[in-house]
């Protein structure tokens, strides 16, 4: 999973697009690049979010209450699986039979503490096939408490290769409720070495693959660059320090660019599920065999397997994040 | 999608030879199912309903068309999970760690003992509205969806969308096919010693120490195609009338017919 930064410039009365502009401003920024497309993407998120918020007695009698959101997003460069990120449950839910051990929300998150208002928030990957059928399913049977908002999607993005950064680029179309531009969205993908490629990624039967799947699929060759680390090299303060310090980098790019927006880059929970994953690797490495042999378990249900069901969630997470709007 | 079903309740000392002539009948050996499931159900803040009055903010269309929204229906649904006989009564794979709050998978193994592990247990979010009312067919219609969730613990996912654990049993049973009709015919275990777990069940019971749920042992017969467009009243029309087709040919032993539609209501309340 690359680490990322993502931007997003609201379009204004005088410029629907900012889209010519970053183009120049790479051009003008990176003499030496050769600025030519590599490849299409697309996007599309769908916004939904808690009734409450569309009650009229919520914004005058009392305070208003801190809205909960549910984001389903699908990206063309993470085909396998869809997102699903939804804000947790303000409180542990009053449910007769109540648990007191659900209420612990996840490890802290050292790279960037959460301090936003909002309550944390759920990710959740799903298979393609299951996407549509969710969000069809929270809007039919939820109804009472999830409202469908918005949709937005990026129908023609564009992808550079600027020295060791993938930049995408897009325009960003709302489609529901009505349509109308909202802006201009840039991931920037950090295509460099990284700690963070270097931990394998677990397969389904528990076993893991060493650089496989790793290095995504930038040009810039991981695999080559001889980062090959034992487990117990690499530590979870580690992690933290690499995507701080690949997070200067993209604001360094960015910076060079001149060009003001709003930024999703250590946002809260970036980079849990890859130390989720180191603390597998490790955990694996400290057992003798590592094969873990369920045959015969319902294979016909395995159809569909996500040979890394989490990856790209960091890049999920900065898109929803500037792509959450308000309403 | 639209699940369209026909049921039978089949004696336990008819069970045996009723899967015999169900094989006979579709021509494959039965496949066996064990099947973990979780109700879940649809919750909502207290004190949110009918909570709307008249107010300058909004236009009436809009009030109507908010307390239609805000007074719909809230629903169970199912999450559901395939297991396999050896997942029952074994242990937890080795794990000391139990702090770990992610998904621990590798692990020393030992083949001999086999383990079950929940943190790997696939899922699937199966929801079925409550049958249609009205519909001059003699079957059992209901507007369904069913989607993949991923492995392991699916609570604090569901939690966040709004829906909180009530409880668990297991369906075991076996599954044809005669051609777009699956033929399930399967009964429901519960958990032995009451229902005090407020989560799933990490580790499960030794499979003989289930509770039937029926005393009797018996079992249900479901004949059910999924149709993908529920509007397309012709293929509605064609899949009712495979089902007639099964139901004929299934006369001698037993009798398919329309189950009572509140029987399966999935409306929480």
């Amino acid at each position: 999973m690359p680490i990322t930064g993502v931007y997003f410039i609201p379009s204004n009365p005088n410029a629907s697009t900012a889209l010519p502009v970053i183009t120049e401003r790479i051009r003008a920024a990176f003499p030496n690049e050769e600025l030519t497309p590599i490849g299409r993407w697309g996007l599309e998120q769908k916004l939904l979010r808690d009734t409450q918020g569309l009650l009229p007695s919520s914004n005058s009698n009392k305070k208003p209450s801190n809205p909960r959101y549910m984001q389903f997003l699908s990206l063309t460069h993470y085909p396998t699986h869809g997102f699903i990120y939804t804000s947790e449950p303000e409180k542990p839910i009053p449910a007769p039979n109540q648990n007191p051990n659900q209420a612990v929300p996840g490890p802290a998150n050292a790279i960037a503490p959460d301090h936003s208002p909002s309550p944390p928030m759920v990710m959740t990957t799903i298979p393609p096939s299951s996407y549509g059928t969710l969000f069809q399913h929270f809007t039919y049977a939820c109804q009472p408490f999830w409202s469908h908002r918005l949709t937005l999607t990026v129908p023609n993005g564009i992808v550079y290769e600027v020295g060791d950064f993938r930049v995408r680029l897009g325009d960003v179309r709302q489609t529901f409720p009505t349509a109308r531009v909202r802006g201009t969205v840039v991931e920037i993908e950090w295509c460099g070495p990284s700690v963070v490629e270097a931990i394998p990624v677990d397969r389904e039967d528990g076993s893991f693959d060493v650089g496989v799947g790793a290095g995504g699929d930038c040009d810039v060759d991981v695999g080559g660059v001889g980062i090959d680390l034992a487990s117990s090299a690499i530590e979870e303060s580690d992690i933290d320090a690499e995507y701080a310090a690949t997070a200067s980098l993209i604001r360094e790019f960015w910076g060079r660019l001149g060009v003001e927006a709003r930024e999703a880059i250590l946002i809260p929970n970036v980079g849990r599920e890859v130390k989720d994953r180191l603390r597998r690797w490790k955990k694996a490495g400290s057992g003798a065999d590592t094969k873990v042999d369920r045959t015969g378990s319902v294979v016909g249900e395995r159809a569909e397997e996500d040979p890394d069901p989490w990856s790209g969630a960091d890049v999920a997470r900065q898109f929803m994040e500037v792509l959450r709007f308000n309403r | 999608m639209h699940e369209q079903s026909l049921f039978a309740s089949v004696p336990v000392h008819q069970h045996h030879e009723l899967l015999q002539q169900l094989a006979g009948l579709t021509a494959m050996q039965p496949r066996h199912c064990l099947e973990r499931r979780l109700i879940f159900k649809a919750y909502r803040k207290p004190g949110m309903a009918g909570r709307i009055g008249a107010s300058q903010d909004l236009q009436q269309g809009d009030l109507q068309r908010l307390n239609k929204m805000l007074n719909g229906n809230m629903y169970y649904t199912q999450v559901v999970g395939p297991v396999s006989e050896s997942d029952f009564g074994s242990t937890a794979p080795v794990d000391q760690d139990t702090q770990m709050a992610g998904m621990d998978d590798s692990k020393p193994y030992d083949p001999s003992s086999p383990s079950y592990d929940y943190e790997r247990q696939p899922w699937k979010l199966e929801f079925r509205d409550i049958p249609e009312a009205g519909t001059r067919s003699a079957v059992t219609s209901r507007l369904m969806s069913s989607a993949t969730l991923p492995r392991g613990d699916v609570v604090e996912a569901m939690n966040a969308w709004g829906y909180h654990f009530i409880t668990e049993y297991v369906v075991e049973g076996d599954m044809f096919v005669l051609n777009d009709i699956a033929i399930f015919l399967h009964r429901v275990l519960h958990y032995p010693g009451g229902d005090e777990s407020n989560l799933p069940r990490r580790q499960l019971p030794a499979l003989k120490d289930m509770a039937l749920f029926e005393k009797s042992g018996s079992y249900v017969l479901q004949a059910f195609t999924i149709v993908q467009d529920g509007s397309n009243q012709e293929t509605m029309k064609t899949a009712s009338q495979h089902l007639f087709g099964l139901r004929e040919q299934l006369k001698s032993a037993v009798l398919l017919e329309q189950a009572d539609r509140l029987s399966l209501d999935t409306r929480a309340k």
